[in-house]
Protein backbone atom coordinates (compact mmCIF):
# COMPACT_ATOMS: atom_id res chain seq x y z
CA UNK A 1 0.00 0.00 0.00
CA UNK A 2 1.32 3.36 -0.57
CA UNK A 3 2.17 5.81 1.86
CA UNK A 4 0.45 9.32 1.69
CA UNK A 5 2.09 10.87 4.89
CA UNK A 6 5.98 10.69 5.31
CA UNK A 7 7.45 12.28 7.96
CA UNK A 8 11.30 12.39 8.42
CA UNK A 9 13.03 13.33 11.69
CA UNK A 10 11.24 16.87 12.14
CA UNK A 11 11.89 19.30 14.32
CA UNK A 12 9.80 22.65 15.37
CA UNK A 13 11.57 25.03 17.68
CA UNK A 14 10.08 28.24 18.92
CA UNK A 15 11.83 31.39 19.85
CA UNK A 16 9.30 31.88 23.32
CA UNK A 17 9.65 35.66 24.39
CA UNK A 18 10.80 34.94 28.07
CA UNK A 19 10.25 37.37 30.67
CA UNK A 20 9.58 37.09 34.73
CA UNK A 21 6.65 37.92 36.24
CA UNK A 22 5.40 41.34 37.60
CA UNK A 23 5.27 44.77 36.98
CA UNK A 24 8.59 46.04 36.85
CA UNK A 25 9.25 43.05 34.04
CA UNK A 26 6.54 43.59 32.05
CA UNK A 27 7.88 47.08 31.40
CA UNK A 28 11.32 45.92 31.11
CA UNK A 29 10.23 43.25 27.85
CA UNK A 30 8.83 46.58 26.35
CA UNK A 31 12.41 47.44 25.33
CA UNK A 32 14.43 44.26 26.12
CA UNK A 33 13.22 40.96 25.33
CA UNK A 34 15.07 37.77 26.01
CA UNK A 35 14.29 35.12 23.89
CA UNK A 36 14.28 30.99 24.62
CA UNK A 37 14.39 28.27 22.27
CA UNK A 38 11.39 25.94 23.32
CA UNK A 39 11.63 22.58 21.11
CA UNK A 40 8.33 21.52 20.63
CA UNK A 41 8.64 18.76 18.21
CA UNK A 42 12.14 17.00 18.25
CA UNK A 43 13.19 14.26 15.43
CA UNK A 44 9.90 12.66 15.19
CA UNK A 45 9.41 10.27 12.07
CA UNK A 46 6.96 8.15 10.66
CA UNK A 47 4.59 7.42 7.64
CA UNK A 48 1.08 6.72 7.17
CA UNK A 49 -0.48 4.78 4.59
CA UNK A 50 -3.70 5.40 2.01
CA UNK A 51 -6.76 4.29 4.09
CA UNK A 52 -5.46 4.14 7.73
CA UNK A 53 -7.07 5.75 10.67
CA UNK A 54 -3.97 6.62 13.21
CA UNK A 55 -4.68 8.03 16.31
CA UNK A 56 -2.30 10.54 17.56
CA UNK A 57 -1.77 10.77 21.36
CA UNK A 58 -0.43 12.98 23.68
CA UNK A 59 -1.08 15.25 26.69
CA UNK A 60 -1.59 18.60 25.92
CA UNK A 61 1.40 20.41 25.01
CA UNK A 62 3.03 17.12 24.02
CA UNK A 63 3.54 18.89 19.94
CA UNK A 64 0.56 16.83 18.56
CA UNK A 65 -1.01 20.45 17.34
CA UNK A 66 2.44 21.96 15.95
CA UNK A 67 2.99 18.19 14.30
CA UNK A 68 -0.55 18.59 12.60
CA UNK A 69 -0.11 22.03 12.04
CA UNK A 70 2.99 21.35 10.26
CA UNK A 71 1.71 18.24 7.69
CA UNK A 72 -1.29 20.73 6.76
CA UNK A 73 1.75 23.26 5.73
CA UNK A 74 0.27 25.78 8.39
CA UNK A 75 3.47 25.53 10.33
CA UNK A 76 7.21 26.20 8.73
CA UNK A 77 9.43 23.48 10.09
CA UNK A 78 12.62 24.28 11.68
CA UNK A 79 14.45 21.02 9.79
CA UNK A 80 13.42 17.52 8.74
CA UNK A 81 11.54 16.56 5.63
CA UNK A 82 7.61 16.02 5.14
CA UNK A 83 5.91 14.57 2.26
CA UNK A 84 2.15 14.84 2.10
CA UNK A 85 0.85 13.02 -1.06
CA UNK A 86 4.04 13.82 -2.72
CA UNK A 87 3.97 17.65 -2.12
CA UNK A 88 6.14 19.46 0.49
CA UNK A 89 3.00 21.05 2.90
CA UNK A 90 4.52 24.35 3.66
CA UNK A 91 4.96 25.25 -0.27
CA UNK A 92 1.06 25.14 0.24
CA UNK A 93 0.40 24.35 -3.44
CA UNK A 94 -3.06 24.49 -4.46
CA UNK A 95 -2.87 20.77 -5.99
CA UNK A 96 -1.94 19.50 -2.45
CA UNK A 97 -4.24 22.13 -0.72
CA UNK A 98 -7.31 20.49 -2.73
CA UNK A 99 -6.63 17.07 -1.27
CA UNK A 100 -6.49 17.94 2.68
CA UNK A 101 -8.90 18.84 4.82
CA UNK A 102 -8.76 20.09 8.41
CA UNK A 103 -11.32 19.68 10.91
CA UNK A 104 -10.78 20.97 14.45
CA UNK A 105 -13.19 21.01 17.66
CA UNK A 106 -12.65 24.14 19.20
CA UNK A 107 -12.81 26.10 15.72
CA UNK A 108 -15.80 26.35 13.21
CA UNK A 109 -15.32 27.73 10.00
CA UNK A 110 -19.07 27.75 9.13
CA UNK A 111 -20.83 31.04 8.86
CA UNK A 112 -23.00 31.63 11.92
CA UNK A 113 -25.69 33.66 10.73
CA UNK A 114 -26.45 31.80 7.75
CA UNK A 115 -27.50 28.17 6.58
CA UNK A 116 -24.78 25.71 6.70
CA UNK A 117 -25.95 25.18 2.87
CA UNK A 118 -25.06 28.45 2.01
CA UNK A 119 -21.73 28.20 3.50
CA UNK A 120 -21.16 24.73 1.47
CA UNK A 121 -21.62 26.97 -1.80
CA UNK A 122 -18.52 28.76 -1.04
CA UNK A 123 -16.84 25.66 -0.38
CA UNK A 124 -17.45 25.02 -3.86
CA UNK A 125 -16.27 28.10 -5.46
CA UNK A 126 -13.18 27.92 -3.42
CA UNK A 127 -12.93 24.00 -4.26
CA UNK A 128 -13.78 24.76 -7.87
CA UNK A 129 -15.94 21.32 -7.45
CA UNK A 130 -18.20 20.91 -10.09
CA UNK A 131 -21.52 21.39 -9.88
CA UNK A 132 -22.82 17.46 -10.36
CA UNK A 133 -19.96 16.34 -8.16
CA UNK A 134 -20.80 18.87 -5.48
CA UNK A 135 -24.54 18.15 -5.14
CA UNK A 136 -24.13 14.14 -5.16
CA UNK A 137 -21.18 14.94 -2.83
CA UNK A 138 -23.02 17.24 -0.67
CA UNK A 139 -26.14 14.67 -0.79
CA UNK A 140 -24.79 11.50 0.56
CA UNK A 141 -22.77 13.25 3.48
CA UNK A 142 -26.30 14.83 4.54
CA UNK A 143 -27.49 11.48 4.24
CA UNK A 144 -24.22 9.92 6.15
CA UNK A 145 -24.55 12.11 8.47
CA UNK A 146 -28.78 12.26 8.55
CA UNK A 147 -28.92 16.25 9.15
CA UNK A 148 -31.52 16.38 6.53
CA UNK A 149 -33.35 19.85 6.48
CA UNK A 150 -30.66 20.85 9.72
CA UNK A 151 -28.43 22.54 6.63
CA UNK A 152 -31.19 24.80 5.75
CA UNK A 153 -31.15 26.64 9.17
CA UNK A 154 -29.12 29.16 10.11
CA UNK A 155 -25.74 27.88 11.88
CA UNK A 156 -26.52 29.68 15.23
CA UNK A 157 -29.52 28.18 16.02
CA UNK A 158 -27.83 24.36 15.61
CA UNK A 159 -27.09 22.20 19.01
CA UNK A 160 -23.41 21.57 18.91
CA UNK A 161 -23.71 18.20 17.67
CA UNK A 162 -25.25 19.05 14.61
CA UNK A 163 -22.53 22.10 14.09
CA UNK A 164 -19.85 19.96 14.49
CA UNK A 165 -21.86 17.12 11.73
CA UNK A 166 -22.33 20.45 9.35
CA UNK A 167 -18.99 21.20 9.82
CA UNK A 168 -17.57 17.80 8.72
CA UNK A 169 -19.80 18.18 5.39
CA UNK A 170 -18.35 21.43 4.75
CA UNK A 171 -14.69 19.82 5.19
CA UNK A 172 -15.51 16.94 3.01
CA UNK A 173 -16.79 18.00 0.19
CA UNK A 174 -13.79 18.34 -2.20
CA UNK A 175 -13.74 14.37 -0.99
CA UNK A 176 -10.07 15.25 0.74
CA UNK A 177 -7.68 12.11 0.61
CA UNK A 178 -6.01 13.38 3.93
CA UNK A 179 -8.00 14.37 7.07
CA UNK A 180 -6.27 16.07 9.97
CA UNK A 181 -9.32 15.69 12.72
CA UNK A 182 -8.06 17.68 16.07
CA UNK A 183 -10.29 16.97 18.63
CA UNK A 184 -13.10 16.85 16.44
CA UNK A 185 -15.80 15.15 19.45
CA UNK A 186 -14.69 17.20 22.29
CA UNK A 187 -17.68 18.38 24.39
CA UNK A 188 -20.12 16.63 22.35
CA UNK A 189 -22.57 14.19 23.96
CA UNK A 190 -22.32 10.42 23.96
CA UNK A 191 -24.55 10.30 20.96
CA UNK A 192 -23.27 12.74 18.93
CA UNK A 193 -19.91 11.27 19.53
CA UNK A 194 -20.82 8.12 18.03
CA UNK A 195 -22.54 9.08 15.23
CA UNK A 196 -19.52 11.19 14.38
CA UNK A 197 -17.05 8.23 14.85
CA UNK A 198 -19.19 6.08 12.42
CA UNK A 199 -19.03 8.97 9.89
CA UNK A 200 -15.05 9.11 10.21
CA UNK A 201 -15.23 5.26 9.31
CA UNK A 202 -17.51 5.36 6.43
CA UNK A 203 -15.91 7.80 4.72
CA UNK A 204 -12.25 6.08 5.16
CA UNK A 205 -13.89 3.48 3.53
CA UNK A 206 -15.41 4.56 1.31
CA UNK A 207 -12.88 6.79 -0.48
CA UNK A 208 -9.55 5.06 1.38
CA UNK A 209 -8.70 8.43 3.23
CA UNK A 210 -6.08 8.79 5.65
CA UNK A 211 -6.76 10.16 8.94
CA UNK A 212 -5.15 11.73 11.40
CA UNK A 213 -7.15 12.13 14.40
CA UNK A 214 -6.12 13.53 17.73
CA UNK A 215 -8.61 13.28 20.83
CA UNK A 216 -8.87 12.91 24.34
CA UNK A 217 -11.41 10.49 24.30
CA UNK A 218 -10.52 6.90 24.15
CA UNK A 219 -13.42 5.91 22.86
CA UNK A 220 -12.77 7.65 19.54
CA UNK A 221 -9.51 6.32 19.68
CA UNK A 222 -10.53 2.65 20.12
CA UNK A 223 -13.34 2.76 17.65
CA UNK A 224 -11.07 4.23 15.41
CA UNK A 225 -7.70 3.41 15.26
CA UNK A 226 -5.65 0.12 14.92
CA UNK A 227 -2.88 2.56 15.20
CA UNK A 228 -1.49 4.80 17.39
CA UNK A 229 1.30 7.01 17.95
CA UNK A 230 1.90 8.77 21.15
CA UNK A 231 4.30 11.23 21.50
CA UNK A 232 5.20 13.27 24.81
CA UNK A 233 7.48 16.45 25.44
CA UNK A 234 7.50 16.25 22.02
CA UNK A 235 9.27 12.89 21.15
CA UNK A 236 7.70 10.15 19.78
CA UNK A 237 7.17 7.53 22.54
CA UNK A 238 5.37 4.68 20.57
CA UNK A 239 4.16 4.15 17.17
CA UNK A 240 2.15 0.54 16.51
CA UNK A 241 -1.10 -1.18 17.31
CA UNK A 242 -3.23 -0.20 19.71
CA UNK A 243 -3.24 -3.74 21.50
CA UNK A 244 0.84 -3.13 21.58
CA UNK A 245 0.40 -0.26 23.15
CA UNK A 246 -1.25 -2.40 25.78
CA UNK A 247 1.59 -4.71 25.92
CA UNK A 248 4.08 -2.61 26.34
CA UNK A 249 3.13 -0.13 28.62
CA UNK A 250 0.72 -1.51 30.94
CA UNK A 251 2.79 -2.81 33.93
CA UNK A 252 -0.28 -4.36 35.50
CA UNK A 253 -2.86 -6.91 34.86
CA UNK A 254 -6.18 -7.01 37.37
CA UNK A 255 -7.49 -10.23 38.71
CA UNK A 256 -10.93 -10.11 39.68
CA UNK A 257 -12.19 -12.81 42.05
CA UNK A 258 -15.33 -14.28 43.40
CA UNK A 259 -14.70 -15.33 46.93
CA UNK A 260 -16.35 -18.68 48.96
CA UNK A 261 -16.15 -16.43 52.20
CA UNK A 262 -16.71 -12.70 51.89
CA UNK A 263 -14.27 -12.38 54.86
CA UNK A 264 -11.19 -13.21 53.39
CA UNK A 265 -8.28 -10.94 52.79
CA UNK A 266 -6.46 -10.97 50.04
CA UNK A 267 -3.82 -8.24 50.33
CA UNK A 268 -0.76 -10.59 50.64
CA UNK A 269 -1.39 -11.58 47.00
CA UNK A 270 -1.98 -7.91 45.55
CA UNK A 271 -2.94 -4.47 45.74
CA UNK A 272 -6.55 -5.16 46.39
CA UNK A 273 -8.53 -1.92 44.22
CA UNK A 274 -12.03 -2.88 45.09
CA UNK A 275 -14.03 -5.41 47.57
CA UNK A 276 -17.53 -5.54 47.52
CA UNK A 277 -18.87 -8.59 49.21
CA UNK A 278 -16.53 -10.95 47.87
CA UNK A 279 -16.19 -9.56 44.26
CA UNK A 280 -12.48 -8.51 45.06
CA UNK A 281 -10.18 -7.14 42.03
CA UNK A 282 -6.75 -7.31 43.09
CA UNK A 283 -3.76 -5.31 40.96
CA UNK A 284 -0.91 -7.15 40.29
CA UNK A 285 2.70 -7.10 38.53
CA UNK A 286 2.45 -8.30 34.66
CA UNK A 287 5.15 -10.48 34.75
CA UNK A 288 3.74 -12.04 38.31
CA UNK A 289 0.18 -12.72 36.56
CA UNK A 290 1.02 -16.35 36.11
CA UNK A 291 2.17 -17.30 39.44
CA UNK A 292 -0.31 -15.44 41.68
CA UNK A 293 -3.29 -17.44 39.76
CA UNK A 294 -1.76 -20.43 40.42
CA UNK A 295 -1.85 -19.51 43.91
CA UNK A 296 -5.39 -18.07 44.16
CA UNK A 297 -6.07 -20.96 42.70
CA UNK A 298 -4.63 -23.04 45.05
CA UNK A 299 -5.22 -21.73 47.93
CA UNK A 300 -8.04 -19.96 48.67
CA UNK A 301 -11.54 -21.21 47.58
CA UNK A 302 -12.62 -19.39 44.50
CA UNK A 303 -15.95 -19.43 42.76
CA UNK A 304 -14.65 -17.60 39.45
CA UNK A 305 -11.69 -15.96 38.17
CA UNK A 306 -10.92 -13.30 35.65
CA UNK A 307 -7.77 -11.73 34.64
CA UNK A 308 -7.72 -8.30 32.53
CA UNK A 309 -5.72 -5.70 31.25
CA UNK A 310 -6.42 -2.39 32.54
CA UNK A 311 -8.41 0.31 30.85
CA UNK A 312 -6.60 2.19 28.11
CA UNK A 313 -6.90 5.28 28.88
CA UNK A 314 -5.43 4.38 32.61
CA UNK A 315 -2.63 3.05 30.80
CA UNK A 316 -1.89 6.39 28.92
CA UNK A 317 -2.44 8.19 31.99
CA UNK A 318 0.26 6.33 33.65
CA UNK A 319 2.45 6.68 30.55
CA UNK A 320 2.50 10.23 30.41
CA UNK A 321 3.34 10.42 34.24
CA UNK A 322 5.87 8.02 33.92
CA UNK A 323 7.27 9.97 31.36
CA UNK A 324 7.15 13.01 32.99
CA UNK A 325 9.20 11.90 36.25
CA UNK A 326 12.11 10.80 34.27
CA UNK A 327 12.25 13.89 32.27
CA UNK B 1 -12.49 34.22 -13.03
CA UNK B 2 -12.35 32.03 -9.98
CA UNK B 3 -11.83 35.29 -8.01
CA UNK B 4 -14.31 37.58 -9.44
CA UNK B 5 -17.02 34.49 -8.48
CA UNK B 6 -15.55 34.70 -5.41
CA UNK B 7 -15.90 37.53 -4.41
CA UNK B 8 -19.90 37.21 -5.64
CA UNK B 9 -20.13 34.15 -3.79
CA UNK B 10 -18.63 36.07 -0.53
CA UNK B 11 -20.82 39.47 -1.29
CA UNK B 12 -24.12 37.05 -1.73
CA UNK B 13 -23.77 35.26 1.36
CA UNK B 14 -22.96 38.77 3.40
CA UNK B 15 -25.96 40.55 2.09
CA UNK B 16 -28.01 37.26 3.61
CA UNK B 17 -26.32 37.40 6.62
CA UNK B 18 -26.87 41.40 7.09
CA UNK B 19 -30.16 41.27 6.15
CA UNK B 20 -30.97 39.39 9.30
CA UNK B 21 -29.67 42.11 11.31
CA UNK B 22 -32.07 45.19 9.55
CA UNK B 23 -32.09 47.05 12.55
CA UNK B 24 -28.49 47.70 12.05
CA UNK B 25 -29.30 49.63 8.84
CA UNK B 26 -31.76 52.61 10.50
CA UNK B 27 -28.64 52.51 13.28
CA UNK B 28 -26.21 53.34 10.34
CA UNK B 29 -28.48 56.26 8.58
CA UNK B 30 -28.82 57.71 12.35
CA UNK B 31 -25.29 57.35 12.99
CA UNK B 32 -24.04 58.73 9.29
CA UNK B 33 -26.92 61.13 9.41
CA UNK B 34 -25.36 62.86 12.55
CA UNK B 35 -21.51 62.51 11.49
CA UNK B 36 -22.69 64.56 8.18
CA UNK B 37 -24.72 67.23 10.53
CA UNK B 38 -22.17 68.05 12.81
CA UNK B 39 -19.21 68.06 9.91
CA UNK B 40 -21.48 70.60 7.68
CA UNK B 41 -21.95 72.90 11.15
CA UNK B 42 -17.96 72.65 11.47
CA UNK B 43 -17.79 73.69 7.42
CA UNK B 44 -20.10 76.60 8.02
CA UNK B 45 -18.51 78.00 11.27
CA UNK B 46 -15.28 77.86 9.35
CA UNK B 47 -16.80 80.32 6.16
CA UNK B 48 -18.92 82.43 8.67
CA UNK B 49 -15.24 83.92 9.31
CA UNK B 50 -13.47 83.79 5.74
CA UNK B 51 -14.21 83.31 2.46
CA UNK B 52 -11.72 81.23 1.76
CA UNK B 53 -9.40 78.40 3.48
CA UNK B 54 -6.14 77.72 2.18
CA UNK B 55 -7.36 78.46 -1.16
CA UNK B 56 -9.92 76.18 -0.94
CA UNK B 57 -13.61 77.70 -1.69
CA UNK B 58 -16.81 76.31 0.24
CA UNK B 59 -18.07 74.77 -2.85
CA UNK B 60 -14.79 72.77 -3.35
CA UNK B 61 -14.16 71.92 0.67
CA UNK B 62 -17.86 70.46 0.40
CA UNK B 63 -17.13 68.42 -2.26
CA UNK B 64 -13.66 67.02 -0.47
CA UNK B 65 -16.31 66.47 2.21
CA UNK B 66 -18.54 64.39 0.26
CA UNK B 67 -15.36 62.43 -1.54
CA UNK B 68 -14.53 61.68 2.28
CA UNK B 69 -17.82 60.38 3.25
CA UNK B 70 -17.88 58.06 -0.12
CA UNK B 71 -14.18 56.94 0.98
CA UNK B 72 -15.45 56.45 4.07
CA UNK B 73 -18.01 54.15 3.32
CA UNK B 74 -16.44 52.18 1.10
CA UNK B 75 -13.19 51.12 3.91
CA UNK B 76 -16.12 50.94 6.19
CA UNK B 77 -18.19 48.25 3.74
CA UNK B 78 -14.87 46.16 2.65
CA UNK B 79 -11.67 47.06 4.02
CA UNK B 80 -12.23 47.18 7.69
CA UNK B 81 -14.52 44.22 8.19
CA UNK B 82 -11.90 42.08 6.34
CA UNK B 83 -8.98 43.61 8.57
CA UNK B 84 -10.83 43.24 11.83
CA UNK B 85 -12.09 39.75 10.77
CA UNK B 86 -8.28 39.00 9.67
CA UNK B 87 -6.67 40.29 12.79
CA UNK B 88 -9.31 38.39 14.93
CA UNK B 89 -8.49 35.04 12.84
CA UNK B 90 -4.71 35.77 13.72
CA UNK B 91 -5.69 35.87 17.30
CA UNK B 92 -8.07 32.83 17.46
CA UNK B 93 -6.53 30.96 15.35
CA UNK B 94 -9.41 30.67 12.72
CA UNK B 95 -6.66 31.67 9.91
CA UNK B 96 -6.12 28.05 9.72
CA UNK B 97 -8.99 27.40 7.83
CA UNK B 98 -8.16 30.32 5.17
CA UNK B 99 -4.77 28.98 4.70
CA UNK B 100 -5.70 25.72 3.89
CA UNK B 101 -7.56 26.63 0.74
CA UNK B 102 -6.87 26.05 -2.34
CA UNK B 103 -7.26 29.80 -3.29
CA UNK B 104 -4.75 32.57 -2.85
CA UNK B 105 -5.20 33.27 0.59
CA UNK B 106 -4.93 36.87 0.84
CA UNK B 107 -7.65 37.48 -2.07
CA UNK B 108 -9.82 34.89 0.74
CA UNK B 109 -9.26 37.25 3.51
CA UNK B 110 -9.70 40.08 1.88
CA UNK B 111 -13.65 39.81 0.51
CA UNK B 112 -15.27 37.76 3.26
CA UNK B 113 -16.86 40.33 4.56
CA UNK B 114 -19.06 43.04 3.72
CA UNK B 115 -21.25 45.45 6.07
CA UNK B 116 -23.62 46.48 3.30
CA UNK B 117 -25.72 49.30 5.07
CA UNK B 118 -22.28 51.57 5.83
CA UNK B 119 -22.91 51.96 1.95
CA UNK B 120 -25.72 54.20 3.30
CA UNK B 121 -22.22 56.72 3.36
CA UNK B 122 -21.79 56.29 0.06
CA UNK B 123 -25.24 57.42 -1.25
CA UNK B 124 -25.25 60.29 1.65
CA UNK B 125 -21.40 61.23 -0.08
CA UNK B 126 -22.85 61.28 -3.86
CA UNK B 127 -25.71 63.71 -2.45
CA UNK B 128 -23.13 65.67 -0.72
CA UNK B 129 -20.77 65.94 -2.90
CA UNK B 130 -23.67 65.96 -6.44
CA UNK B 131 -24.48 69.31 -4.41
CA UNK B 132 -21.07 70.96 -4.47
CA UNK B 133 -20.19 70.36 -7.94
CA UNK B 134 -23.41 72.02 -8.90
CA UNK B 135 -22.74 75.15 -6.93
CA UNK B 136 -18.85 75.05 -8.51
CA UNK B 137 -18.47 77.58 -11.68
CA UNK B 138 -16.49 74.67 -13.63
CA UNK B 139 -19.03 72.27 -15.74
CA UNK B 140 -17.96 68.58 -15.05
CA UNK B 141 -16.83 66.37 -18.68
CA UNK B 142 -16.44 62.37 -19.21
CA UNK B 143 -12.88 62.73 -18.56
CA UNK B 144 -12.92 64.07 -14.96
CA UNK B 145 -16.09 62.21 -14.14
CA UNK B 146 -13.76 59.07 -15.23
CA UNK B 147 -10.60 60.41 -13.94
CA UNK B 148 -12.31 60.51 -10.27
CA UNK B 149 -13.65 57.07 -10.70
CA UNK B 150 -10.27 56.04 -11.20
CA UNK B 151 -8.60 58.03 -8.18
CA UNK B 152 -11.14 56.93 -5.86
CA UNK B 153 -9.89 53.22 -7.15
CA UNK B 154 -6.52 53.77 -6.67
CA UNK B 155 -7.50 55.66 -3.50
CA UNK B 156 -9.26 52.59 -1.67
CA UNK B 157 -6.38 50.17 -3.17
CA UNK B 158 -3.71 52.20 -1.61
CA UNK B 159 -5.61 52.52 1.79
CA UNK B 160 -6.68 48.42 1.38
CA UNK B 161 -2.54 47.54 1.01
CA UNK B 162 -1.55 50.31 4.21
CA UNK B 163 -4.31 48.39 6.40
CA UNK B 164 -3.10 44.97 5.39
CA UNK B 165 0.10 46.21 6.62
CA UNK B 166 -0.75 47.10 10.02
CA UNK B 167 -3.06 44.14 10.45
CA UNK B 168 -0.63 41.97 9.05
CA UNK B 169 1.33 43.47 12.54
CA UNK B 170 -0.70 41.05 14.00
CA UNK B 171 1.18 37.92 13.36
CA UNK B 172 3.94 39.01 15.34
CA UNK B 173 2.13 41.57 18.26
CA UNK B 174 -1.46 40.03 18.23
CA UNK B 175 -3.02 42.94 19.84
CA UNK B 176 -2.89 45.04 16.20
CA UNK B 177 -6.39 46.32 17.29
CA UNK B 178 -4.56 49.41 18.42
CA UNK B 179 -2.76 50.71 15.31
CA UNK B 180 -6.16 50.24 13.27
CA UNK B 181 -7.45 53.23 15.53
CA UNK B 182 -4.75 55.57 15.16
CA UNK B 183 -5.52 54.85 10.88
CA UNK B 184 -9.28 55.91 12.44
CA UNK B 185 -8.61 59.25 14.15
CA UNK B 186 -6.11 59.92 11.03
CA UNK B 187 -8.77 59.38 8.39
CA UNK B 188 -11.04 61.89 10.05
CA UNK B 189 -7.99 64.33 9.52
CA UNK B 190 -9.22 64.05 5.52
CA UNK B 191 -12.58 65.90 5.77
CA UNK B 192 -10.05 68.86 5.13
CA UNK B 193 -7.87 69.11 2.07
CA UNK B 194 -4.65 68.16 3.28
CA UNK B 195 -2.81 71.20 1.45
CA UNK B 196 -4.11 72.86 4.65
CA UNK B 197 -1.83 70.94 7.42
CA UNK B 198 1.46 71.53 8.23
CA UNK B 199 4.14 70.38 6.35
CA UNK B 200 5.15 66.73 8.92
CA UNK B 201 1.29 66.29 9.19
CA UNK B 202 0.92 67.23 5.51
CA UNK B 203 3.34 64.46 4.63
CA UNK B 204 2.51 61.50 6.69
CA UNK B 205 -1.25 61.69 5.18
CA UNK B 206 -0.06 62.05 1.81
CA UNK B 207 3.03 58.79 1.99
CA UNK B 208 2.24 56.79 5.37
CA UNK B 209 -1.54 56.91 5.11
CA UNK B 210 -2.27 58.07 1.71
CA UNK B 211 -5.42 60.31 2.60
CA UNK B 212 -4.46 62.64 0.38
CA UNK B 213 -4.51 60.77 -2.44
CA UNK B 214 -7.92 58.71 -1.33
CA UNK B 215 -9.75 61.58 -0.57
CA UNK B 216 -7.96 64.96 -1.56
CA UNK B 217 -7.31 64.16 -5.07
CA UNK B 218 -10.10 62.51 -5.98
CA UNK B 219 -11.93 65.81 -5.07
CA UNK B 220 -9.31 67.87 -7.06
CA UNK B 221 -9.85 66.55 -10.15
CA UNK B 222 -13.32 67.06 -9.72
CA UNK B 223 -13.59 69.99 -8.42
CA UNK B 224 -10.97 71.85 -9.52
CA UNK B 225 -8.56 70.79 -12.80
CA UNK B 226 -7.71 66.90 -13.67
CA UNK B 227 -4.11 67.25 -12.41
CA UNK B 228 -2.19 64.20 -14.92
CA UNK B 229 0.86 64.67 -13.39
CA UNK B 230 -0.93 63.72 -9.62
CA UNK B 231 -2.64 60.55 -11.23
CA UNK B 232 -0.21 58.99 -13.08
CA UNK B 233 1.89 59.38 -9.75
CA UNK B 234 -0.69 58.03 -8.16
CA UNK B 235 -0.67 54.97 -10.09
CA UNK B 236 2.60 54.23 -9.24
CA UNK B 237 2.76 54.96 -5.51
CA UNK B 238 -0.77 52.37 -5.79
CA UNK B 239 1.46 49.51 -7.98
CA UNK B 240 4.25 49.93 -5.02
CA UNK B 241 1.91 49.64 -2.04
CA UNK B 242 0.15 46.67 -3.51
CA UNK B 243 4.00 45.09 -4.16
CA UNK B 244 4.92 45.94 -0.72
CA UNK B 245 1.81 44.66 1.21
CA UNK B 246 1.94 41.58 -0.65
CA UNK B 247 5.57 40.44 0.48
CA UNK B 248 4.87 41.98 3.38
CA UNK B 249 1.76 39.42 3.77
CA UNK B 250 3.87 36.48 3.08
CA UNK B 251 6.61 37.61 5.30
CA UNK B 252 3.82 37.71 7.96
CA UNK B 253 2.71 34.27 7.13
CA UNK B 254 5.89 32.71 7.26
CA UNK B 255 5.58 33.86 11.08
CA UNK B 256 2.42 32.54 11.97
CA UNK B 257 2.25 30.42 14.68
CA UNK B 258 -1.28 30.13 15.24
CA UNK B 259 -3.48 30.51 18.45
CA UNK B 260 -2.40 27.25 19.82
CA UNK B 261 -5.58 24.75 21.00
Amino acid sequence: MSQTIKVDTLIKTFQVPEREAGLKAAVGSLFKRKYREVEAVKKISFGIDAGEIVGFLGPNGAGKTTTLKMLAGLLFPTSGQIDVLGYEPQRREKELLRQITIVMGQRNQLMWDIPALDSFELQRAIYQIPEGEFRRMRDELIDLLSMGDLVKKPVRNLSLGERMKAEFISALLHRPKVLFLDEPTIGLDVTAQRLIREFVAAYNQRYQASVMLTSHYMADVQALCKRVIVIHHGQLLYDGGLAGLVEKFAAYKTIGVTLNDPDLDLSEYGEIISNSKGQVNLRVPKNATAQITTRLLNEVAISDLTIEDPAIDSIIEQVFQQEAQVV
Amino acid sequence: MVYVRLFWIFLRVSVISEFQYRVNFFVQLFQSALALGTGLVAMSLVFSYTQNLAGWTQPELLAVMGVHIIVGGLIKTIIQPNMNRLIEDIQEGTLDFALTKPADAQAIISVREFRIWQLIDLVLGSVVLGYAISQLSTSLGWLSALAFAAAVLLGGLMIYSVWLMLSVGAFWIIRADNFLEIFDSLYQAGRWPVSIYPGWLKHTLTFVLPIAFAVTLPAETLARQLNGQNLLFAVGLTILLLVVSRLFWRFGLRHYTGASA
